[in-house]
């Protein structure tokens, strides 16, 4: 049976199912019989979620906004 | 518009860069409206400082105002885009001092000699929801964030916020698809050992209460 350590270094190909179907059982296999490895694999999957929806929410401030607009009204070429 | 289709994106794209290269009137401002909140946005992931994504922002623009009508179209014109704001943003870095950074390898998970989790793994996963919106737990994930090492970082962004794929992350960086993919797992697997301490202390603050 392979150990934590292989199934959280092959963790990533998991996800993108890049395994082979053998590789893939494995791993299965020893999720099913171990509850750390399914917590760190949930988590691991959350993080990545919360990450994204947090970073992907920053937008610019209306402050900056308004000195872009400005910018672009100033600097755009008039003709080519 | 909204960046999160790919299918109308890339039209988009198209039509501006035919636009650009034609020379037509107006494509500058959409030009603008189309990229400036990407630019933005991946520059302030990258410096986290306003004023700093505005100087990197208005760069950008300028030499996309200057050089766009001459993009020759051998890679997407956003591959294109993404490059020059990643190394404008690193010229910024680069003025700044250097904070220490937590080193990956002591963050990555601890394996007991027959390589099975030593450490007492919590399931915070169902939880996350209610946190989400959180003040707290924006400031914790930005900053879990801004420790990553700058090449595990853009990584980071490029696959997992910008949504792009590997190949395409790979190109942007000139880096091989094996070490974008090796190098967003090194990065989930930190930030997942951050954000776990973080819910491990606020877990125990409620139940204190």
């Amino acid at each position: 049976m392979i150990c934590c350590k292989e199934c959280i270094e092959l963790l990533y190909s998991y996800l993108e199912g890049e395994l082979s179907a053998e590789m893939e059982t494995s791993l299965e296999e020893h999720f099913a019989d171990c509850p750390p490895c399914i917590a760190f694999v949930n988590t691991y999957k959350a993080t990545t979620l919360l990450c994204k929806n947090t970073l992907k929410s920053n937008d610019i401030p209306d402050t900056i906004k308004i000195k872009l607009k400005e910018f672009v009204d100033k600097n755009k070429p008039d003709f080519l | 518009m909204k960046f999160s289709d790919p299918t109308k994106d890339t039209l988009t794209e198209e039509q501006l860069v035919k636009d650009l290269q034609a020379g037509e009137m107006g494509s500058f401002e959409q030009l603008a409206n189309l990229y400036q909140k990407k630019i933005y946005t991946l520059s302030f992931n990258l410096t986290r400082n306003i004023t700093d994504s505005q100087d990197v922002t208005q760069e950008v623009l300028l030499i996309l105002f200057r050089k766009g009508h001459t993009f020759q179209g051998k890679s997407a014109f956003s591959s294109w885009v993404y490059r020059i704001t990643i190394n404008a943003s690193y010229m910024k870095l680069r003025t700044r001092k250097k904070e220490p950074k937590v080193s990956i390898e002591d963050i990555l998970p601890t394996f007991n000699q027959g390589g099975f989790q030593y450490e007492k793994i919590q399931d915070w996963s169902e939880n996350t929801e209610s946190l989400l919106f959180g003040n707290e737990t924006r400031d914790i994930i930005q900053k879990a964030v801004d420790l990553l090492p700058d090449k595990e970082k853009v990584v980071f962004i490029l696959r997992d916020v910008e949504g792009l794929s590997s190949e395409k992350a790979g190109n942007i960086l000139e880096i091989s698809i094996p070490a974008v993919k090796s190098r967003l797992h090194r990065a989930r697997l930190f930030l997942r050992k951050k954000l776990a301490n973080y819910f491990w202390e606020y877990k125990t603050r409620k139940e204190s209460k």
